[in-house]
């Protein structure tokens, strides 16, 4: 159980442009303790860029990042690490070199843990994981589905209050996904922490998520319990859209 | 004895003793110290004094090439200054120690503590030591701060830096002449002890969570700053250790010649350090020690061919400069061929680990 | 004020040769991200190629011998072909390691170079007379500047000019801007990787040749580091500049030389031997206040 005790945090008005192009614009979400909140949007909603905002990556152009609502924008990604916030990367950028129990110890020691405290939870986190088997393996030599997994259990080593995992089953098949998303869902009670989860796939996040929040275009389009979410005409419209044709959608 | 990634905190996943288990985490030292005794008794009883020579020199040259290893091996970066922290600890150490009659007039410039009083070499020796670290951690605290390849062309500044201070501040460095007549003690088994030091060290370093985590920066700077590391803080730390070690490096040259001039510590020692850490391979502690003695012994051969020798009854030698060509085309091959160097970038493992390592 | 209009001219002709060197120095590392201390020795071999090969201090001119017409080419096309080969046979076999193997590479072949040279003309320096008719002084604003400093300003000049119309104007040059700003996505446009890169390496034989030629004529002497400083300002002019922007080498290749220059004037006696060092540290001073360079490139940071 983590020992944080930052309970929220919370994107207020956050707009990014990069050079004159609109990343973001207004965009307001707040992360809860204890719940998984689902990210979905369409290729450039923005979700990506949304992510490296909350995690100290980019910092806003305008808007701020708050902690427990004190402001933290722009204080970098390292000290948003050691404030709670854990998160994966879309490539999974493990330490290729090292082992994969290495990988864990890096961010348990990033925490502040002392050595003790670091190896028991890596290696928790591991069993837990069903990744104990791999723990001496340097990651050059694990398996894509393996190389994923890690990446979430190296965020978890951190001790996080809140891990923002972004599209974590990409290029998974079937089974791995529904397998991935069913330790996703049992987090919060594992770990105590709150889930930013991003994912393309609407049915997946639906069946996982506490709550939904849609982007487009990098505006929010709609946030809400999965069902108010579902029913919401601007979303039905923006997915239908999407899968009626999708190269419309990619210009987003 | 197999060839295994490093694995410091690798756990014990079956029950061991805790004396295979001790011998299991010190392998990867033991596995490259032993050999080091070894040959360092064999020399001692049987070889030439020539012989214990090359062996001292080549002890030596392993502190060097593991002071630099701890900075480019740990953290990616290269580092073209790292020998200004051993032309620092050889002048620092030269004042507390040489020629007392001689200091008032070739060194008037000193200040009195220096110019008018000698120090017992080992306390002499910890300063000078202590200096080149914090000479390090000072520099550190400015270059640290760039990205990875504008810290390398910087630390070119810092070798120049000092080389054209040292060069040119005569009433304190004699300028470019020789400062002679230091203490000589650096016998076999005074290097042969820094050597070991340098690599119990080196090796306690990067097994430590700050060796981790400057290890992660290496890997991804990216990943490891979402892992709550400080990139500035982490390259500092090695750097400062990797002077501090550069630094010994340092006080053991000037101590095994009994001279010190600052253009032996330029652009040629940068070079061979260099291409002996590339040789040996700059991700291992193993890669640094591994270069060092196959480096010297290319090198010791060559210098030998080139001072002549007889085949058929004939003699021959080859041009001087041989032995360069011969280092930089060596360098250049093991960068093209086999970018890792001879280790591969690995340690060397206690054997039972072979069937848990997938892949090795 | 005829001082000060010396001291300018002094300025400006050292830092335009540094540009030149710092501009070839950033072709390359745009191209290929490669900071290349070879540069240093194809200056150095250029100066080399005037004379025959011996151990004496006043050797036989060999390219030194050619008429004007000829010298400068044939010095030239040899630069250009050692560039090529260093290319051809040590860097491109690792075109895709990584800039830190790269750089510690070049030093290699730097290292390798210069013993070569040194093998076969010895470490002496020697003196060679070429360009003795720009000895003399012409007189510019009521100050007597000398002719050889005239002739490096010229040069960089049209070097810079030749150098701006070709990397804007010319389908090669476009290509090569391109490369610079985002190799991968150039080459799926169709740019090709060997031939981008072998004209890069091309352009900065010719500027090595044309900076070796400048030198010997001002100092009249050939030496085997005689390439080192000017390519190590030079690296420092990218790296203030901001790595991987032409514009921002060309700018701290001039900064450098003004540095260089207003410390020689204005130090005093006892200290001017130390005015390296200075050069040095007011460079890092500067890299301090703005770590990424006078001109960041944005290619240079890395998306997350």
């Amino acid at each position: 159980m983590t020992t944080q005790t930052l309970q929220t945090l919370e994107a207020r008005d956050v707009h990014i442009s990069f050079g004159g192009i609109r990343a973001l614009s207004g965009v307001n979400m707040k992360l809860r303790r204890g719940v998984v909140f689902g990210l979905i949007g369409p290729n450039g909603a923005g979700k990506t860029t949304m992510v490296n905002v909350l995690s100290g990556f980019q910092r806003p152009t305008s808007g701020t990042v708050n902690l427990d609502g004190a402001d933290a924008s722009g204080i970098g990604p390292q000290k948003m690490a050691r404030a709670g916030i854990g998160r994966s990367f879309q490539a999974a950028r493990l330490f290729r070199d090292m082992t994969v129990e290495q990988n864990l110890m890096v961010a348990a020691f990033g925490a502040g843990l002392p050595a003790a405290r670091a190896a028991r939870a890596a290696h928790e986190i591991l069993e837990w994981m069903g990744l104990a088997a791999a723990a001496g393996k340097r990651c050059d030599t694990l398996s894509y589905g393996d190389e994923r997994r890690v990446s979430i259990a190296r965020a978890l080593a951190l001790d996080p209050a809140f891990v923002l995992l972004d599209e974590p089953a990409s290029g998974m098949n079937d089974a791995e996904c529904d397998a991935l998303m069913h330790t996703i869902a049992h987090l919060p009670a594992r770990f105590g922490c709150g889930v930013l989860l991003i994912e393309h796939n609407m049915k997946v996040i639906m069946g996982v998520c506490d709550r939904v929040h849609v982007l487009d275009g990098g505006r929010s389009l709609a946030e809400g319990t999965p069902v108010e979410v579902q029913n919401d005409p601007t979303v039905r419209r923006a997915y239908l859209g999407e899968k009626a044709a999708p190269k419309s959608a990619a210009l987003f | 004895m197999s060839v295994s990634p490093l694995s410091p905190h690798a756990p014990a996943t079956t029950d061991r003793g805790p004396a295979e288990r001790l011998l299991r985490c010190w392998f990867p030292v033991l596995a490259l110290i032993v050999p080091l005794f070894a040959v360092a008794i064999v020399s001692d009883l049987a070889g030439s004094v020539m012989i214990q020579r090359t062996v001292t020199e080549a002890l030596i040259r392993i502190v060097v090439v593991v002071g630099i290893y701890v900075f480019v091996g740990n953290t990616g970066v290269i580092s073209f200054g790292s020998v200004t922290f051993m032309a620092i600890a050889a002048y620092a150490t030269g004042w507390q120690t040489c020629c007392e009659a001689l200091k008032p007039i070739t060194m008037p410039g000193l200040p009195e503590f220096l110019r008018d009083h000698s120090y017992s070499l080992f306390p002499a020796a910890l300063a000078a030591v202590a200096l080149a670290a914090l000479a390090a951690f000072v520099t550190g605290l400015v270059l640290m701060r760039m990205s990875g390849l504008a810290a390398s062309i910087s630390t070119l500044a810092v070798l120049f830096i000092v080389n054209v201070v040292y060069s040119n501040w005569d009433s304190v460095t004699m300028g470019t002449a020789s400062m002679v007549g230091l203490p000589r003690y650096v016998t076999l088994w005074v290097a042969l002890g820094a050597a070991v030091l340098a690599i119990v060290v080196a090796w306690l370093y990067q097994s430590s969570r700050f060796g981790l985590a400057v290890r992660a920066t290496r890997a991804d700077e990216v990943a490891a700053a979402a892992c709550g590391v400080s990139l500035y803080r982490a390259r500092l730390l090695a750097f400062t250790l990797s002077g501090a070690l550069m630094g010994l490096g340092g006080v053991l040259t000037a101590h095994f010649l009994g001279t010190v001039s600052i253009n032996s510590f330029f652009l040629k020692l940068t070079f061979i350090a260099l291409a002996m850490l590339v040789v040996g391979g700059m991700g291992s502690l193993a890669g640094a020690v591994a270069g060092v003695v196959v480096t010297s012994v290319v090198i010791d051969v060559f210098r030998r061919l080139e001072s002549g020798f007889s085949i058929a009854g004939a003699n021959w030698s080859l041009p001087a400069g041989t032995q360069e060509l011969v280092l930089a085309g060596v360098m250049l091959l093991i960068l093209i061929y086999r970018k890792d160097g001879l280790m591969g970038g690995r340690e060397f493992h206690w054997p039972s680990n072979r069937g848990k390592i997938a892949g090795t | 004020m005829s001082n000060i209009v010396q001291i300018l001219a002094d300025a400006i002709s050292l830092g335009s040769l540094y540009a030149l060197v710092a501009l070839a120095i950033g072709l390359v590392f745009g191209v290929m991200k490669l900071i290349n201390f070879a540069q240093a020795d194809y200056i150095t071999i250029g100066a080399y190629a005037l004379v025959v090969p011996s151990a004496s201090v006043t050797p036989v001119l060999l390219l030194g011998a050619l008429p004007v017409a000829l010298m400068v080419p044939g010095v030239m096309l040899v630069v250009t072909l050692l560039a090529l080969a260093t290319e051809r046979l040590a860097f491109r076999p690792m075109r895709n390691a990584n800039p830190a193997t790269l750089l510690i590479s070049s030093f290699a072949v730097s290292y390798f170079l210069q013993h070569l040279v040194m093998m076969v003309h010895t470490g002496r320096p020697k003196s060679v007379g070429i360009g003795n008719s720009l000895a003399g002084a012409v007189e510019v604003l009521g100050v007597r500047l000398p002719g050889n400093q005239i002739l490096t300003m010229a040069v960089a000049a049209v070097l810079l000019v030749a150098l701006v119309f070709f990397l804007k104007k010319t389908p090669m040059g476009i290509q090569m801007r391109a490369a610079a700003e985002n190799f991968q996505m150039a080459r799926l446009m169709g740019v090709r990787a060997n031939r981008v890169i072998a004209v890069a390496f091309v352009m900065s034989g010719i500027m090595a040749a044309t900076v070796s030629l400048l030198l010997v004529i001002q100092t009249g002497t050939l030496d085997i580091r005689m390439g080192l400083m000017p390519v190590i300002f030079a690296f420092f002019a990218t790296v203030i500049g901001g790595m991987g922007s032409l514009p921002g080498a060309a700018l701290g290749g001039f900064i450098v030389g003004f540095i260089s220059v207003l410390l020689q004037a204005f130090l005093p006696a006892e200290l001017r031997a130390f005015r390296d060092a200075g050069v040095f540290l007011l460079v890092i001073l500067i890299l301090l206040v703005r770590p990424q360079g006078l001109i960041v490139d944005r290619a240079a940071k890395e998306r997350v």
